[in-house]
């Protein structure tokens, strides 16, 4: 059940967030206390929507800048300015 | 599994369509509209703070409606999951 209540949160994070972006954050930050009070990972594939660093929900093309370097993408998060990188 | 009538108070409740139908404060009955967010003691239904201990709340699933004893919601969120009655 903790990772249908983190896809939900995912989920309704995207649909917040031409609205209200603050809600979006708000449901990661309650998407990553369910996974970690049940020891349940966020799905990988979540995991890129969210900055690891400041835990923001990204959207690419509005907070995030998403760039090939090499052998890795790289995502930069807008609000924090600080980059994953992905390898591919 | 969905959001059943029976594992509602485990499952999230914020986006589910909610309404106060009792409460120990008169002028908050009646208030409804799209759950935004939880806290441990109360739930934000669209910009407005509702004290879950007293209150009762109908919910709105895709099939039924259901309604809960918001005294049974006093938890944080992630902790409600753990809790048995």
């Amino acid at each position: 059940m903790a990772r249908q209540r983190i896809e939900r949160l995912f989920e309704l994070a995207g649909q917040e967030f031409d609205g209200h972006p603050d809600r979006s954050n708000r449901y990661v930050q309650l998407a990553r206390q369910i996974g970690m009070r049940h020891n349940v990972r966020i799905p990988k594939e979540l995991k890129r929507r969210m900055c690891r660093h400041c835990h923001s929900y990204l959207v690419p093309g509005s907070n995030a800048q998403v760039r090939l370097r090499g052998m890795y993408v790289v995502v930069t998060c807008l609000i924090c300015e600080r980059q994953m990188r992905y390898p591919y | 599994m969905d959001i059943t009538p029976n594992n509602l108070i485990y499952h999230e409740l914020i986006g589910l369509f909610a309404e106060v139908i009792a409460s120990t404060n008169p002028s908050l009955v009646g208030i409804k509209g799209k759950v935004v967010d939880e806290t441990r003691n109360m739930l934000v239904i669209e910009d407005k703070k509702i004290p879950k201990a007293c209150s009762t709340f109908m919910f709105s699933l895709p099939n039924n409606r259901v309604k809960v004893d918001g005294m049974l919601l006093v938890s944080r969120p992630e902790d409600r999951m753990k809790r048995r009655l």
